[in-house]
């Protein structure tokens, strides 16, 4: 259970205070709900899943996670250029506290992302495509009541997408999802529910597909 | 080569050199690790002072690994290279070390809030290498101007160190380990305080 309460985000300029990326969103985020996040670009939707994922703080407002939930995945960061993959996954393994379980986390890490003996190559060697298949790996190795994820799934080749891609509907059918995608296809294989961010407002929808008639409706009223 | 007070010119200039870059290569490098280690702040475990406070760790122990290696390689040279007083070598390592890492913990804030005082650290450490008596005995110094020069705590660190390693060095009174100690325990807690004040910022970004 995720609750949203009242949130208000805006962040320093240059030029002082910004303008008000969110204006009083109010959320509650069921457990094993799988939502998917629309609007239009720079509405606000990666500002929202950075503070459900805690790695920044509202403006005003407090966010409340009664269960254990993901960093933003898909997310440009989350490697360490100069480690290689392994020393990356196993940094990954510490922080969130699996010291002594680490050479299976490890071992799967390296299974799924088949990297071969590029796993042991600094990670600022890589080329996006093998980066992203080891954001991918590293996201699945842990269990999540929540998996947050930034446009996740478009990663690495067509083999390696189909795997991730049915790795992650694994995932999605027994743990909480929480998705931005502009791929419509993609937020409607996943999840059930929506959300639509419209002029930092947040509204529900129990349908994803009612999420979408009203996502389009917002664009053709702009 | 000169002898001063039975201390052999090399050995002098090198226990200087090995207590000056204690403090600077700490304050330096773990000034950058917020930038360099920016892309880990994508996991809310990660906060911003723990990044400066392993790369201090770190060059503290590389600066360890190097004095060794320099010492050991000067007694291959036959040079007297056992310490007189090792605990109290240990200890002014450690008191410049800990100024290093005062220094980088406010640094690291302040040159994220305004990256120009970054460059302005990089250059304040170039005059710093000349007043911390690295290349020249303190003691030709006259007063008044050796009292201004005991200013800079990193000077004290140099010359307790050298105290503690030579049998006849004369450590010159104005020296006092506890002023470099009290230095890095200031700067210690000011850092911590603007890391507490400004972390969320720092991540924001």
């Amino acid at each position: 259970m995720i609750l949203v309460n009242d949130v208000y985000k805006r962040y320093h300029t240059d030029h002082g205070p910004g303008r008000w990326v969110l204006e009083g969103v109010n959320l509650t985020i069921p457990p094993r709900t799988n939502v998917g996040l629309m609007g239009r670009n720079g509405v606000g939707k990666s500002t929202l899943l950075r503070l459900i994922g805690g790695n920044d703080t509202p403006t005003r407002g407090t966010i409340e996670r009664h269960c254990r939930v993901s960093w933003p995945m898909g997310f440009s960061g989350g490697l360490q250029g100069s480690l290689t993959g392994r020393q990356n996954a196993r940094f990954i393994c510490r922080i969130h506290g699996h010291e002594s379980d680490m050479p299976d986390r490890i071992a799967q890490i390296e299974g799924f992302c088949e990297l071969g003996h590029a796993f042991d190559e600094p990670v600022k060697t890589y080329s996006t495509g093998m980066r992203s298949r080891l954001q991918f790996a590293m996201s699945l190795a842990f269990d999540f009541d929540v998996y947050i994820s930034d446009e996740v799934t478009a990663a690495g080749d067509v083999v390696f997408r189909d795997k991730a891609h049915a790795a992650f509907k694994k995932v999605a059918d027994h743990a909480g999802l929480i998705m931005v995608s502009h791929a419509e296809n993609t937020l409607k294989q996943f999840c059930k529910a929506g959300v639509l961010l419209h002029e930092g407002r947040a509204h529900w929808f129990d349908d994803i597909n009612d999420a979408f008639k009203a996502y389009k409706a917002s664009l053709a009223a702009a | 080569m000169h002898a001063f007070q039975g201390v052999d010119a090399g050995m002098f200039i090198m226990t200087g050199l090995l207590g000056f870059f204690m403090t600077r290569n700490t304050a330096l490098r773990s000034m950058e690790a917020i930038k360099a280690n920016a892309a880990l702040f994508a996991y809310r475990q990660v906060k911003p002072v723990d990044t400066v406070i392993v790369r201090a760790g770190l060059e503290g122990f590389l600066g360890l690994l190097i004095a060794l290696i320099l010492l050991a390689g000067a007694g291959l040279f036959g040079l007297e290279i056992v310490p007189r007083d090792p605990l109290q070598v240990l200890l002014a390592f450690a008191g410049l070390w800990a100024a290093g890492l005062g220094l980088a913990l406010i640094m690291s804030v302040a040159s994220q809030l305004v990256p120009e005082i970054g460059d302005v650290m990089r250059l304040a450490f170039t005059p710093l290498y000349l007043f911390s008596g690295i290349m020249f005995p303190i003691q030709f110094v006259p007063h008044p101007y050796r009292e201004w020069l005991f200013y800079n705590p990193i000077l004290h660190g140099v010359e307790v160190l050298r105290g503690g390693y030579f049998s006849h060095y004369h450590v010159v009174p104005e020296a006092d380990l506890s002023f470099l100690l009290a230095f890095a325990l200031v700067t210690v807690f000011l850092g911590l305080v603007l890391h507490v004040r400004f972390a969320r910022k720092i991540i924001a970004q």
